[in-house]
């Protein structure tokens, strides 16, 4: 209970803040909030995947602060949306994609979601990406666009890339969720608020995915296998939210996709977007595979 | 203590002062075994320093590059393949895989053997193929005799060990037994017991000694024995001894496997491998063996 009332606290601090200190003040309760929860098997990796986290989470407090600092030592003043200094907006950038789990700081991600349970991996891949987006929203204007894009292309591939070949669901996806964060920072600069439609929707579907998994205690693929049996209309729920979250239409997954290709064709960026469509069916691959087992497989 | 300083301050303008700093924080440095001047009677003398050892050859180290990326290479392909490389429907299906076979010298050079001497024992082990090059025959000479330096109070084990596999550019690949729960063992052995030990090798260093371990009884004789041991039944260590908080093994990230001998009893020892298998039983459904009962309930 008091860990879920830090992060609701921490969340609220730091979305409702304008001065930088009550945001890192908010993202410093929220990392402390989520330790316990991920450590609370005592399982060596879990202890393993709450260290990680934290030493992670406490590096890029550090930057976010420094990056602060530096804006108020340059501009004399300590707002978040008035971001002009061009080194504080690179070290924040950097801050919060290590927060986030961009590429290419995104290697403690898959490793921490692995070590923890699903409410926990839930709250981890929603909850805790709140405040750093929100922080990304408000600094948006000053943000290097160069920059942000090639992180969101690296994302998105490498998202994709690596969850081909887990076996683990958990590892699948924290990869999902580092492409579906190379979608949302791709659109930040020219519209913001397609980014935080994006994050809501994909909020909503993945937690879908995580409550599915949780009640039938699925790990990994192969159990996934049998789930069925277990609850056949929830298995058919799970492959549409599934599919839903691979971007195919008409589920509700491919709006964010479709809005945010416009914009960067409207943007005069049509290589961008093809590039990164591209790169999505490298997750539609190992999506309709998560589906293909949960629902069209027998069990050997 | 007066007299290492005097003797310290004779002979500061010389070229022992690295030695005059060792007698004087010897006494500070005397409980650590990394920085002990004492050199154990089984340990090897010392070695070079790194920087001794570097070999700065442009050629070496163009050809050891073009290795290492056409292992990259090789495990690119092997990413569009499946996982480990091997297609997925092999991976969904499968029940059973070996991992190691010992048919030649090559599947014995994936195996290191360590014994006792190591710290000054008088242990023996050996390690070859045994007749018609159908096993690996792991045998030696079991001593418990103590060195004699002054620290040591126990000895006596051997042990064989599965090298670490290594990827591209030497970094670290685990093997993910996720889809078993069983370690299935073709041995032929002399009635002593063994240990099994499987290694996870942690992210933090405050975790490498963590060792989940179980035994092996075995049976001498002429015939072959199949031994099933489930995963679960495997219990959690820490620098050899059994923790009181204990874990189940998580099977996605296992980097080694081992054998040790080590019952207190002195004399010969053999133990012969055919292979070592994984088995999915679906019999066996036991979670974990320990300690499942809630340990801090309310009173």
């Amino acid at each position: 209970l008091i860990s879920a009332t830090s992060l609701l606290l921490g969340t609220s601090i730091t979305i409702s803040s304008n001065h930088w200190m009550m945001a890192w003040v908010g993202l410093e309760i929220n990392t402390l909030a989520i330790l316990p929860l991920i450590s609370k098997s005592h399982h060596p990796r879990a202890i393993e995947a709450s260290t990680k986290y934290f030493l992670t989470q406490a590096a890029a407090s550090t930057l976010l602060l420094f990056s602060s600092m530096t804006n108020a030592w340059f501009s004399g003043q300590w707002d978040i949306t008035q971001l002009t200094h061009p080194m504080s907006c690179v070290l924040l950038t950097t801050a919060i994609s290590i927060k986030l789990g961009l590429v290419p700081f995104h290697f403690w991600f898959p490793e921490v979601l692995q070590g923890s349970t699903m409410t926990t991996c839930l709250l981890l891949a929603t909850v805790m990406k709140f405040p750093p987006i929100t922080l990304f929203f408000l600094t948006s204007p000053s943000l290097n666009p160069t920059l942000l894009s090639l992180m969101a292309i690296a994302s998105a591939a490498l998202g994709g890339w690596m969850g081909l070949n887990q076996t683990q669901i958990r590892k699948v996806l924290a990869f999902s969720s580092i492409a579906h964060l190379g979608w949302m920072t791709i659109i930040l600069i020219y519209s913001p608020n397609l980014t935080l439609t994006a994050f809501y929707l994909y909020t909503v579907t993945t937690s879908a995915i995580f409550f599915i998994l949780n009640t039938t205690n699925t790990l990994k693929l192969s159990t996934m296998m049998t789930a069925w049996t277990k609850i056949p209309p929830l298995t058919t729920i799970f492959m549409l939210t599934l599919l839903s979250l691979a971007g195919l239409p008409p589920l509700t997954g491919f709006l964010p996709k479709w809005l945010i290709i416009q914009e960067l064709t409207k943007q005069g960026l049509t290589i961008m977007a093809t590039t990164i469509t591209l790169l999505s069916l490298l997750g539609l691959f190992f999506y309709l595979r998560l589906a293909y087992c949960a629902t069209i497989t027998l069990p050997p | 203590m007066t007299m290492m300083l005097l003797n310290s301050a004779s002979l500061r303008g010389g070229c022992c002062r690295h030695e005059t700093l060792l007698q004087l924080l010897g006494p500070l440095l005397s409980h650590s075994k990394l920085y002990s001047s004492y050199r154990r009677p089984g340990a090897e003398p010392e070695k070079k320093t790194l920087w001794q050892n570097a070999d700065f050859s442009f050629k070496k180290g163009f050809d050891v590059l073009k290795t290492q990326l056409s292992l990259l290479k090789e495990e690119t392909q092997n990413h569009l393949v499946g996982p480990e490389g091997r297609p997925f429907s092999e991976y969904l299906l499968e029940q059973t895989r070996v991992l190691w076979q010992f048919r030649s010298q090559e599947d014995l050079n994936k195996w290191i053997i360590s014994s006792d001497v190591e710290i000054g024992g008088k242990s023996e082990v050996y390690l070859k193929l045994s007749r018609n090059n159908q096993g690996a025959l792991l045998y030696g000479t079991l001593n418990t005799e103590a060195p004699r330096d002054g620290e040591t109070k126990y000895s006596g084990y051997c042990s064989m060990r599965a090298k670490p596999r290594l990827g591209s550019f030497r970094r670290k690949k685990y093997y993910d037994w996720s889809n078993f729960n069983s370690l299935y063992l073709r041995v032929r052995g002399d009635g002593r017991p063994w240990m099994v030990n499987i290694y996870t090798d942690p992210y933090f260093s405050h975790q490498k000694d963590d060792l989940y371990n179980y035994f092996m009884f075995t049976r001498g004789g002429p015939y072959w024995e199949e031994i099933k041991i489930p995963f679960s039944k495997f219990f959690l260590s820490s620098r050899g001894r059994v923790q009181d908080s204990q874990h189940p093994i998580w099977l996605d990230k296992i980097s080694t496997l081992g054998f040790t001998i080590g019952d207190k009893v002195d004399g010969p020892f053999q133990l012969e491998i055919d292979f070592i298998g994984l088995l999915n039983d679906r019999a066996h459904t036991e979670e974990f063996a320990y300690e499942m009962y809630d340990k801090n309930t309310p009173v």
